[in-house]
């Protein structure tokens, strides 16, 4: 399937533990994140009602009305439970593992304030300050800043690939003038640059639209540094014999750069890609963190971890909870980074292991 | 030519070049301005000519015009308040949240938080309202005054000692120059031109010491309009013209009051420092003696609340508002340690004051939000009794309309419509809002969801909306929250951009409640409706204004004119009552919640008078009356160290408590 090449760094990839572990953990973490709904969630998995079975979780919501309830909003999966085994009947509810929303605001008690973890109430990780589950924040908030991350990086890689590459391949005044332009761009400040567009934006967008424009404006603003590389990495591969080759038997340009070039350089963009990752989840975290990222109530690292810095006296489970999340996050995606690094190397013996 | 290769091939990154060009020209801007300052413009012809051409309103007369039948005040019976154990000097620190946008009194931006340092709570007016009695006024800069409700007129004598903190002294002269200058297009403040244009009727100077002031109907408030009123230094507004916004951006406006800013005390984005002025004029005055303590107040800029906290913990700050349950019973309970061992003192103080008016503004201007159907439908989706019950832990009350707490001109049986998500839906149902969507919001027949954004500017208070929300979700409304820094959410709302506010108006201590402002159609749109009293379909929506509902309603607008007429104390207290009726009618306010005291936390070195605060005093710096012990501060900063403990201080100041519902 691939050339023996790659193939031989794949081999050493898997047999780098540590990397390979993380990659193993972190898809791992990706696949949960994926089917959140069916383990943290205020909607039953499966309502046997009436003889009917009813599967909440992915489907349009169901009103009160659908299962006998008086109201004609969401139904409330923990009261039906208790109702149906109440009543004794047929009737049953299965709830997920955690049965909370990430924006619900469930207490047992007559206030809304933070209570330490509790397997009665199975707030496994406790509330935050409104009562919110912080198990159900965090693994929807993991689950926003990785895909948030990878789509990230997605966008950079196309833009500074392709910007980069073709720099490097056309040179002269083409690569003269898009340098200059992205020194310019560059010295932009990033973080502050996001948080002056993004408070700018106005409110009217609903959260995923707004989360589209953060990953557009923060894109925007980072695509710059990926082109250094690229545009060196090409220009050395341009002078290369193949690449003379090819255009003598008359490839196109974009033959030749998808073709013949990029596969060459592609150790550099896959060991470079992890740091991309973390970067990215750095910073979507730290805008959160400032308010300058998610609207609220969306639930996200940042958010987390500024709660708990506000309440690290009275709630010390909030930043426990999020600050482990987050280093667990980037330490596995750094494993990983090293790895790369180590099995792309062309000089075999380096110093990591 | 590089300049022309760049925009013929590379026309994606115009928006580049633009903010390069942006950046250049700010540059030349900045020296054209440097330029024109240096001519320094004299405006003192022209307010002369001013004061001739509206000769019917400046009037000059000698004191032997003043009429003989007045019968003149001065105050002096009254308590003063404060203490006279108040040892003066220290420095204060405390924060803001964001730093202020200008130290202008007026013009764009000027009227955020950062004003009552500068100004509301600060400078000097002829009399003020007495803090203890609001129907009695307190001398400042008069020494005398005088009523005459036949003459609709108030004569004041001034103090001849009056000075601005530049030196200057205070004549009537600068009373004259107040019309002149709030009248004046230049600045940019379309309340004051109005307010100064019709709330007078006459200005007259007798001799540099004594005016009147007269107005067009007798009020039953009419002191307070009238001795409330500051002058404003003629000398330092010479320059006043079309660049006024600029040119006084960062300029400190002297001052009658005890503090001022000095230049170097101004370090933008971090500190702004308050100063004593060099031998204020009122030092040993009456009712001004006990006040203005220390010598400095410092703000350091602390965006965020929580680190607020921990500076005052640590005790970089001096006090902290400890209104929010989460502080009283969690963050800074009885037993923690600071608190047990004395060091820092917490107070509860139970006031009358009109209270600030939490509570969703709705744009009425906006599509959808102007149907008055979807507005009875958000009054009745938002769920305040949650939040005041299991977010507020019941310690506050619901307030019950934009007009609470003023006595009997509160009206005394409406009640604020209730969380009732049926009522809701029944009323976006004659909307057009019929159907749910898979999410539970609820959809008209073109597919457009039910959803509006919330903005607030109140990062302390953000929950709760996020607890309002969810709740609206039941009803099948969808708010979207945006928490805005304090300064960017009121210029969003004054350029009446937003949907839905969260926010309130710090209410000062009147005898009764103002509704032109925030309801008159004037301060909604230019030319709200036709000659034939019709909606105007062209109509522009008014910035800069405090409408923020964007209220527009002839019969509102009819009633407000009449109260703003009217001299009778009871035709305005029926009138009253009526606006509230129409404007609960209108349901574009969906009243908050009210607290009818103020809690806060300080060290064990701010010191207080006797009795802590007066009766209708909103928070606890508002007059100055604390002092600093230097001593007691080197004692407890020592006893941290070491581990000593005081006794432990938690007091309850109830002497102004009124019960419940009673209507404040």
């Amino acid at each position: 399937m691939f050339n023996p090449q790659t193939q031989k760094k794949i081999n050493r990839f898997c047999q780098i533990k540590l990397g390979y572990g993380s990659l193993i953990i972190l898809i791992f973490i990706l696949l949960v994140s994926l089917v959140a709904e069916l383990l943290v969630n205020n909607r039953a998995l499966i309502v046997k009602y009436e003889g009917t079975f009813f599967l909440p979780t992915y489907a349009a919501f169901h009103p009160g009305t659908d299962f006998g309830l008086d109201y004609s909003y969401e139904t409330n999966y923990r009261e039906l439970q208790r109702k149906f085994l109440n009543q004794q009947g047929d009737n049953w509810v299965l709830m997920p593992l955690v049965p909370f929303s990430p924006n619900e605001n469930h207490t047992s008690g007559s206030q809304f304030k933070t209570t330490a973890p509790s397997f009665e109430q199975k707030h496994y990780l406790g509330t935050d300050t409104t009562s919110r589950d912080i198990l159900a924040r965090l693994i929807y908030g993991t689950r926003i800043a990785l895909f948030f991350a990878l789509g990230f990086t997605l966008c950079v890689y196309l833009i500074g690939v392709s910007v980069g590459c073709m720099m490097g391949y056309f040179g002269g005044v083409y690569d003269l003038i898009f340098q200059r332009l992205i020194e310019i761009w560059s010295n932009i400040p990033f973080l502050y640059m996001v948080i002056i567009v993004f408070s700018v934006v106005p409110g009217d967008f609903d959260t995923t639209s707004r989360i589209g424009l953060l990953l557009l404006v923060m894109v925007l603003f980072s695509w710059t540094s990926m082109t250094y590389f690229m545009r060196t990495e090409t220009y050395k591969q341009k002078s290369r014999d193949y690449v003379a080759a090819a255009r003598i038997m008359g490839a196109s340009h974009s033959r030749i750069i998808f073709h013949h070039i990029l596969p060459n350089i592609l150790s550099t963009l896959i060991t470079l890609m992890p740091f991309t990752i973390v970067g990215a989840i750095t910073a979507i975290t730290a805008l959160d963190f400032l308010g300058f990222g998610l609207p609220p109530p969306t639930p996200s690292l940042g958010e987390l971890l500024k709660q708990g810095t506000a309440n690290l006296r009275t709630a010390p489970w909030i930043i426990t909870a999020a600050f482990s999340t987050l280093i667990l996050l980037l330490t596995l995606i750094t494993f990983i980074g090293e790895a790369l690094r180590e099995a792309f190397d062309p000089k075999k013996f380096t110093a990591y292991r | 030519m590089l300049k022309g290769l760049l925009t013929l091939n590379l026309t994606r990154y115009l928006s580049l070049l633009l903010l390069l060009l942006l950046s250049a020209c700010s540059d030349s801007e900045d020296t054209e301005k440097n330029l024109d300052a240096n001519k320094t413009p004299d405006n003192t012809a022209e307010v002369k000519a001013y004061y001739i051409d509206n000769s019917k309103f400046f009037s000059f007369k000698n004191l032997s015009d003043i009429p003989d039948d007045l019968v003149w005040e001065n105050g002096s019976k009254l308590a003063e308040f404060g203490s006279p154990n108040a040892i003066k000097g220290g420095t204060q620190y405390s924060s803001l949240q964001d730093f202020p946008r200008t130290l202008r009194h007026v013009g764009p931006d000027s009227n955020g938080s950062f004003r009552r340092w500068i100004l509301d709570d600060v400078s000097m007016s002829a009399a003020q309202t007495h803090p203890n009695n609001s129907n009695q006024f307190y001398p400042g800069l008069a020494t005398q005054w005088a009523v005459s409700s036949k003459r609709k007129t108030t004569y004041i004598k001034l103090n001849p000692l009056a000075r601005w903190s530049d030196g200057k002294k205070v004549t009537a002269d600068d009373y004259l120059f107040s019309f002149f200058f709030y009248r004046s297009t230049d600045i940019v403040a379309p309340w004051y031109n109005n307010w100064y244009s019709t709330m007078y009727t006459n200005i007259t100077k007798y001799d540099d010491y004594t005016i009147s002031i007269s107005i067009p109907n007798v009020k039953p408030d009419m002191h307070a309009r009238t001795l409330s009123l500051s002058p404003t230094p003629q000398h330092f507004y010479k320059e006043l013209g079309d660049d006024f916004v600029e040119r006084y951006q960062w300029r400190f406006v002297p001052t009658t009051g005890a503090y001022q800013i000095k230049p170097s005390d101004i370090k933008k984005g971090r500190s702004i420092t308050l100063s004593k002025v060099d031998d204020w004029w009122a030092k040993d005055l009456n009712f001004w003696r006990y006040r203005f303590n220390p010598d400095r107040i410092q703000f350091n800029i602390i965006r965020d609340n929580a680190k607020v906290f921990e500076s005052f913990l640590r005790g970089d700050i001096d006090q902290f508002g400890l209104n929010l349950a989460e502080y009283w019973y969690d963050k800074l309970a009885d037993n923690n340690e600071s608190v047990a061992k004395g060091y820092i003192h917490k107070t509860t103080f139970y006031n009358q004051h009109p209270r600030p008016t939490y509570g969703l503004w709705i744009n009425s201007s906006k599509p959808v939000l102007d149907q008055k159907e979807v507005r009875i439908g958000i009054n009745h989706a938002a769920n305040w009794a949650l939040v005041i019950e299991k977010y507020f832990r019941a310690d506050y009350e619901r307030l019950r309309s934009s007009a609470d707490g003023y006595g009997e001109f509160t009206h005394p049986t409406l009640t604020p419509r209730q969380f009732d998500i049926e009522l809701a839906l029944k009323h976006f149902a004659l909307a057009g809002f019929t159907t749910r969507n898979e999410d539970g919001i609820l959809v008209n027949s073109d597919q457009q969801k039910l959803a509006f954004t919330l903005t607030t500017g109140y990062e302390a208070l953000k929950d709760v909306l996020t607890l309002l929300k969810e709740e609206a979700a039941k009803a099948g409304l969808e708010l979207r929250i945006e928490v805005l820094d304090s300064t960017a959410a009121w210029k969003k709302a004054q350029e009446k951009k937003h949907d839905i506010l969260f926010s309130a108006f710090g209410v000062g201590l009147e005898m009764y409640p103002r509704y032109w402002e925030t309801y008159h159609s004037v301060n909604a749109y230019d030319q709200a409706f036709l000659a034939d009293g019709s909606t105007n379909p062209d109509r522009k929506v008014k910035t800069q204004s405090n409408n923020l509902e964007l209220v527009a309603n002839a019969r509102i607008d009819g009633m407000i004119d009449q109260y703003r007429a009217s001299s009778d104390k009871q035709g305005m207290i029926s009138l009253a009552h009526k606006l509230d009726e129409a404007l609960y009618d209108y349901a574009s306010f969906s009243p908050g919640f009210k607290q009818s005291y103020f809690r806060t936390g300080y060290w064990r070195w701010i010191k207080h008078p006797e009795g802590f605060s007066q009766k209708h005093r909103s928070g606890s710096t508002q007059l100055f009356t604390e002092w600093i012990d230097q001593e007691t501060k080197k004692q407890t900063l020592e006893a941290r160290q070491s581990g000593r403990s005081f006794e432990p201080e938690i007091k309850v100041f109830d002497q102004y408590r009124q019960d419940r519902n009673e209507g404040s």
